[in-house]
């Protein structure tokens, strides 16, 4: 079916007024947000990134707090406030509180809430997959916050490395460090999912490439360094938590291991990290600045430059972390090289910026004041970056004050300051009124002098020899006053922070509602109405001929009020919105998304229950919450994906008729499970570098002592998986076909041949007596068999699935989504023990 | 003697500050640093390496702090002025020049100066210099001399070098990542269990400098500290001959009983003062404690009280730190253990 | 509309062709100098035949991305069009890509003639 139109008018007249009345009843009775406990089933993006937000901004202060009272335990030397305990918790527990549940989650949180109405969408692609990222991030963020209150916090520092946190520390902490954010982190993939099919495939037909607002050009490029930076993570916390659970010795030199490779996965991880916080609050100055400058942004094409340069520039630069380990000289070039370089993309938006303020009439207000602040601070961090980026400065500035008046300049600088503006500025579409002028005024000194007063100082506090981490330190050394006057600075700091979370939640009901477009902005995600009460998002979805369609288009509020778009109606009482093409946003579908429902709640209990009770090693718990997780969501899959439409297409207005259900690399469940096993993928990649890794760093690898896993068992087990993954895609065809006896033989011949494949596949290492205890060659091996098989078991699983759904009726030859995704997944799944099987197998012949 | 004064952060700052201080100057105007720093200052070099980065710094400050102050003065101007805006040409002019061209320029320069610095900085030392092994202990320095000629000398916390020469120390751990750092001298690197890794310094005057661990390790991280004397050839090889001897005898009744008190109490189990019965190597070294300018790695002066108060209350001290405390010895016990140890020269 | 203009030829992803060589270039010169220096010179060992490995790497990377940026540069003057590229029109949005695949180019091409510096200052696997 050829993709519609675009660039077409809108309705010539308005819908008579009885018809336009009907349809909002039904647009309210499709959208309506539940009340009272059913409330907290919403998954519209309005609820979720209300709460998402609200959660962050408190884990904010939780972090903030424990900030304050280190600045006090460091006010002085030699002070008893804290024990040197107390105080290795505390700061392990504010970096891990603002880096994992504060600076990612808020992205993630501003993400949900405005980027549907900035592409004039009514929802999320995903909507309950967004509440499932939500409830595991609150669950997750809960527990590890806990923690601290029972005096079990982890203390490694937030990025514990082994081995003190392996070896070393044998309390819970280290285990709720990893399992509390392992699973947020998998929160983290799932707004990666959203935020990738959301700003490709649901904008607003014409919205052309060149026409994007340039925030969902940012969090296009953050969603896809997300499922590049997070995996290496998760296998890294893998390796992690083998070692400390079972005692493989992934990062213990007496057993072959090596603790450098937890900081290249974790670093890998880590400094892409730092630009997936910094991006997308920039990108909020990228919507502040031309309104405010009351012009279009000068530099479009350059700010795409700074956003993609920066994405992929910052995977080269981990090894800036790990200048002192003694890696070679000609490494640690190569990523000083890589960071000085990153400079001149991160330069050039802020020159942008700058521009457009300079070639438009600047208004004066609150979210341009914190935008400034911002600006300031951020450019001093650069600099500072830019000098810690050379190898030789660095190595003296490394693991000092230094580093960490750098880190908060650019944290503070190119994230706080910006959602504070955020914040600032989008109010008014949350709540319907602006926040205090006055206050924010406050805020806005407090919080500016409040910081450099704090932070500019430890950058000479750490040339003058004082190192990071540390409870306390000796009189006389030259670091007392400074730190003394850090210590002032951060009350004033906090005070700031204490006056904008005053504005936020003091009363306002006196107050007058403002305006629509309160600010005279451009951009379509100030279409909302006041008061906000509309749950549908956009009363029409409009055309789109401008990248300022509020300031360009003529009629344009009126058109989109008058239902005189796309979908002004919800005849079927459904929700529904748009799906467009990549490149011009010609739409092709119509999407049906779910309304409210708990299923995401319980699935991201039952699934924080499999991480929690590991952590404590109730076993028996474990299992449970581990069936009870994958019950809820095969019945999520059965009952709320891949939904047969009553009817193959409806008339979506203005003489457009689009299908209501898209199959292949055309359905939007087959995009989101391609960019989740990209994430996969990369995970996986991750330890198959684990294990090229440990090879050059030993003389002999494999050493010659092993004895397995030999060949017999894992060609054995290439021949049964690729027969498997060969049934599985000729059952897609038989599908297709009707040959429904041929359907179900090659499914289930398929999953009795993944069976047998994985069984051989542990053959392996387990009949040539590899102990993964005993040296990290074993381990290592282990895990990717381990890995490949339990990757092998969901494929299984997805076969007896498709089989079941075609029984069920809910799969037939033109309704296919699930036998196309689970074909897709095989295709990953091939290219997954091909590897393990080439690696474990195949490189010991030719080492 | 000298020695007594304790070590250097205890001692008031004498003398003037030496180096690229320059740009502390300014700061010390405001009532924030006390100039360059002290004996544990990457601003107060003593080396040549230190130097070079030393300048570096305040090279970059001054630069970066003007180009900054550019940026803050055309945000400001931009958000105040009236009258024609900028035209579209000349906005992107201004995108091209100052946020493409000027950059560029300015951070290929910066680079080259940093990667020509890269080579001097991993460089080995010259043959037949004097090494130095290291190794990370929790949390304290295990240190044994490797002259070229001669038996290697075992010690703890504390390093002597003498001036002008370059030494290269070879830095481990039996147990967690530490980091091996002497700002005055030069950068840091890391000791990481599994590994050797090495580290060229060259000292370029006398004088009593700081070292830090600077890798987080476990409670007692921040007071992992170790003394860095620097001195003449003659002085340092006197020194080193008298470390290699064995422990000098009591100077005393007192100091007697105290020798008594430390091998009937286990001490020996765990320190080794070579010359006695006591040779255990969990802890350090202390054969010649009392020639030491702190104790407990550098966590208090080296004199009787504070020796009393190590033995007596160690983990309160230190916390976390594997000896135990000697609290139930009598208070005479203690003191004769100090005098013991305060001889040990 | 001309054909060739049409979204169904237009390839969104073209302006991460250059940043991609350039991640490839920099994994694979750290590959080499890691692995030569691990296993072939050993510390304080040559780097002599990763320098040349890298140098030749450098020079396929830039004429790639010369190539991806020239064609860039020509999509972005397409039939005379002039900054910014903001009309809803296939033509604009054709220009845009260009543009950016161009500047891509040129940051892409500054990154791997950065990287490949490092073997003019660095010849020891130290």
């Amino acid at each position: 079916m050829r993709p519609g139109p675009i660039d077409v008018e809108p309705l010539p007249k308005a819908p008579p007024e009885e018809l336009r009345r009907a349809q909002e009843q039904r647009l309210m009775a499709a959208w309506e947000t539940p009340k009272g406990l059913r409330y907290w089933s919403a998954v519209n993006n309005t609820q979720v990134g209300l709460w998402y937000s609200g959660l962050a901004f408190l884990f904010l202060l939780f972090g903030g707090v424990l900030a304050l009272v280190m600045r006090v335990q460091l006010a002085v030397p030699g002070n008893d406030l804290l024990t040197a305990q107390q105080y290795n918790q505390f700061f392990t527990m504010h970096g891990t509180v603002m880096m994992f549940l504060f600076a990612v989650p808020i992205f993630e949180a501003f993400s949900i809430l405005i980027l549907p109405q900035l592409l004039g969408a009514r929802d999320l692609p995903f909507p309950r997959l967004s509440a499932y990222g939500f409830w595991s991030f609150a669950i997750g963020g809960v527990f590890v916050c806990g923690s601290l209150f029972f005096g079990a916090a982890p203390a490694g520092g937030w990025f514990m490395y082994p081995p003190l946190t392996t070896a070393f520390q044998k309390g819970v902490g280290a285990d709720i460090w990893l399992l509390g954010l392992s699973f947020i982190e998998v929160a983290s993939i799932a707004a990666a999912v959203e935020l990738i099919v959301g700003v490709l495939k649901t904008r607003p037909p014409g919205m052309r490439v060149n026409l994007i607002p340039l925030y969902a050009w940012y969090v296009l490029v953050v969603a896809v360094m997300i499922l590049f930076a997070f995996p290496p993570l998760i296998a890294g916390d893998l390796l992690f938590e083998l070692e400390r659970t079972l005692h493989w010795p992934f990062f213990d030199a007496a057993r072959g291991g090596d603790p450098l490779l937890w900081q290249h996965l974790f670093w890998i991880f880590g400094h892409p990290e730092v630009y997936i916080i910094f991006l997308p609050s920039i990108a909020l100055m990228a919507m502040i600045v031309p309104t405010f400058a009351q012009r279009p942004l000068v530099g479009y094409g350059w700010i795409i430059l700074s956003a993609v340069g920066t994405g992929f520039l910052s995977f080269g630069l981990w090894v800036h972390h790990m200048y002192a380990t003694g890696l070679p000289g000609v490494s640690l070039g190569l990523f000083s090289a890589a960071t000085e370089a990153v400079a001149l993309p991160t330069g050039v938006q802020i020159f942008c910026f700058l521009a457009t303020m300079l070639a438009g009439r600047v208004v004066r207000s609150v979210p341009l004041l914190f935008a400034f602040a911002g600006l300031f601070t951020f450019v001093i961090g650069g600099f500072t970056g830019v000098m810690v980026g050379l190898v030789p400065f660095d190595v003296q500035a490394h693991d000092t004050y230094f580093v960490v008046g750098h880190l908060h300049y650019v944290l503070i600088g190119g994230a706080l300051f910006p959602v504070v503006a955020g914040l600032y500025y989008y109010w008014p579409i949350v709540r319907g009124r602006k926040l205090s002028d006055r206050l924010g005024r406050v805020a806005f000194w407090l919080m500016i002098v409040g910081f450099q007063v704090t932070f500019l100082p430890m950058h000479l506090t750490g040339l003058l020899g004082m190192p990071r981490r540390v409870f306390t330190y000796l009189p006389g050394l030259g670091f007392d006053r400074l730190n003394f006057v850090s210590s002032i600075g951060a009350f004033v700091l906090a005070a700031g922070i204490a006056v904008v979370v005053f504005d936020v939640v003091r009363p306002k009901r006196g107050e007058a509602r403002c305006a629509r477009n309160p600010w005279n902005a451009g951009t379509l995600e100030w279409l909302a109405e006041m008061p906000p009460d509309k749950p549908w998002g956009v009363r029409s979805i409009p055309e789109i001929d401008s990248r300022y369609p509020l300031w360009h288009q003529p009629n344009f509020l009126r058109d989109v009020d008058e239902g005189r778009f796309y979908l002004p109606d919800a005849e079927e009482g459904k929700r529904e919105t748009l799906i467009t093409t990549p490149v011009d946003a010609r739409p092709v579908q119509c999407l049906r998304v779910p309304g409210n429902t708990f299923v995401a709640f319980w699935a991201a209990v039952f699934t924080g229950g499999v991480f929690i009770f590991a952590t404590f090693h109730w076993w028996v718990a474990t299992l449970a919450s581990g069936v009870l997780a994958f019950v809820t969501i095969l019945a999520w899959l059965w009952t709320g994906t891949a939904v047969v439409p009553e009817k193959p297409e409806k008339d979506v207005g203005l003489g457009l008729t689009l299908p209501l259900y898209q199959s292949g690399p055309r359905s939007v469940g087959w995009w989101a499970l391609f960019i989740t096993m990209i994430g996969d993928m990369t995970a996986f990649f991750s330890l198959v570098f684990g294990y090229f890794f440990y090879w050059t760093v030993h003389e002999e690898f494999p050493p010659k002592s092993a004895t397995g896993p030999g060949v017999f068992w894992p060609a054995l087990a290439l021949a049964l998986l690729a027969a498997a993954w060969l049934l599985t895609q000729l059952a897609r065809g038989f599908n297709r076909r009707d040959r429904y006896v041929e359907y179900y033989g090659a499914l289930v011949a398929g999953a009795v041949l993944a069976a047998s494949g994985g069984a051989a596949l542990v053959a392996a290492p387990l009949r040539t007596g590899l102990d993964p205890t005993a040296h990290v060659y074993p381990a290592i091996v282990w895990v990717l068999v381990v890995w490949t098989v339990a990757h092998v078991a969901l494929g299984l699983v997805m076969q007896l699935y498709c089989a079941a759904r075609r029984l069920a009726g809910r799969v037939s030859a033109v309704h296919d989504i699930d036998v196309a995704n689970t074909a897709l997944y095989w295709h990953f799944l091939a290219i997954t023990f091909v590897t393990t099987i080439a690696v474990v197998a195949g490189f010991p012949l030719l080492a | 003697m000298a020695r007594r004064a304790g070590p250097p952060h205890m001692r008031p700052m004498a003398g003037k500050l030496e180096g690229s201080c320059r740009g502390a100057q300014l700061l010390a105007a405001l009532p924030l640093a006390s100039g360059c720093g002290g004996a544990q200052s990457a601003l107060a070099p003593a080396g040549p390496a230190a130097e070079r980065i030393a300048g570096l710094f305040w090279a970059s400050a001054a630069f970066f702090g003007l180009v900054w102050l550019a940026v803050v003065a055309l945000a400001l101007y931009a958000a105040h002025r009236r009258g024609t805006p900028l035209s579209g040409r000349n906005a992107h002019r201004l995108i091209v020049l100052a946020g493409a061209v000027f950059p560029t320029v300015v951070i290929t320069g910066y680079l080259a100066y940093g990667l020509s610095l890269i080579p001097p900085l991993v460089a080995q030392a010259p043959e037949g210099s004097l090494r130095v092994l290291v190794a990370g202990e929790r949390w304290w320095w295990r240190v044994r001399y490797l002259p070229p000629d001669g038996p290697g000398v075992d010690l703890a916390n504390e390093i002597r070098l003498p001036v002008g020469e370059p030494v290269e120390f070879l830095l481990e751990s039996p147990n967690v990542i530490h980091s091996f750092w002497i700002p005055s001298l030069g950068g840091k690197v890391d000791m990481i269990p599994g590994r050797v890794n090495r580290l060229t310094l060259v000292a370029n005057r006398t004088g009593v400098f700081r070292g830090a661990c600077a890798e987080y390790c476990g409670a007692s991280h921040a007071l992992m500290n170790f003394s860095v004397v620097v001195e003449e050839r003659a002085a340092f090889d006197r020194w080193l001959a008298s470390q290699a001897s064995p422990a000098r005898e009591p100077a005393g009744p007192q100091a007697a009983r105290g020798r008594e008190v430390f091998l009937a109490n286990g001490c020996g189990a765990c320190h080794a003062v070579r010359g006695t019965a006591a040779d255990g190597t969990v802890g350090p070294d202390l054969t010649h404690v009392g020639g030491r300018r702190g104790i407990g790695a550098d966590v208090l002066p080296n004199d009787p009280a504070s020796l009393v108060r190590w033995i007596e209350r160690t983990p309160a001290v230190k916390p976390e730190v594997h000896m135990p405390a000697y609290a139930m010895l009598p208070r005479a016990d203690l003191e004769a253990l100090a005098a013991y140890l305060g001889g040990l020269e | 509309m001309r054909a060739e203009l049409h979204e169904k030829n237009e390839r969104l992803w073209v302006i991460a062709v250059s940043p991609a060589i350039w991640a490839t270039h920099f994994v694979v010169s750290y590959a080499t100098a890691a692995i030569w220096c691990a296993k072939v010179a050993g510390r304080d060992g040559s780097l002599s035949g990763a320098r040349w490995a890298i140098f030749a790497y450098s020079v396929a990377a830039l004429a790639a991305i010369a190539l991806v940026g020239w064609n860039g540069w020509r999509a972005h003057g397409y039939r005379g069009g002039r900054i910014p590229h903001d009309a809803d029109t296939p033509e604009d949005r054709h220009r845009l890509l260009g543009a950016a695949t161009a500047l891509l180019s040129g940051l892409s091409a500054i990154a791997v003639v950065y990287a490949a510096s490092v073997i003019a200052f660095v010849r020891s696997c130290a």
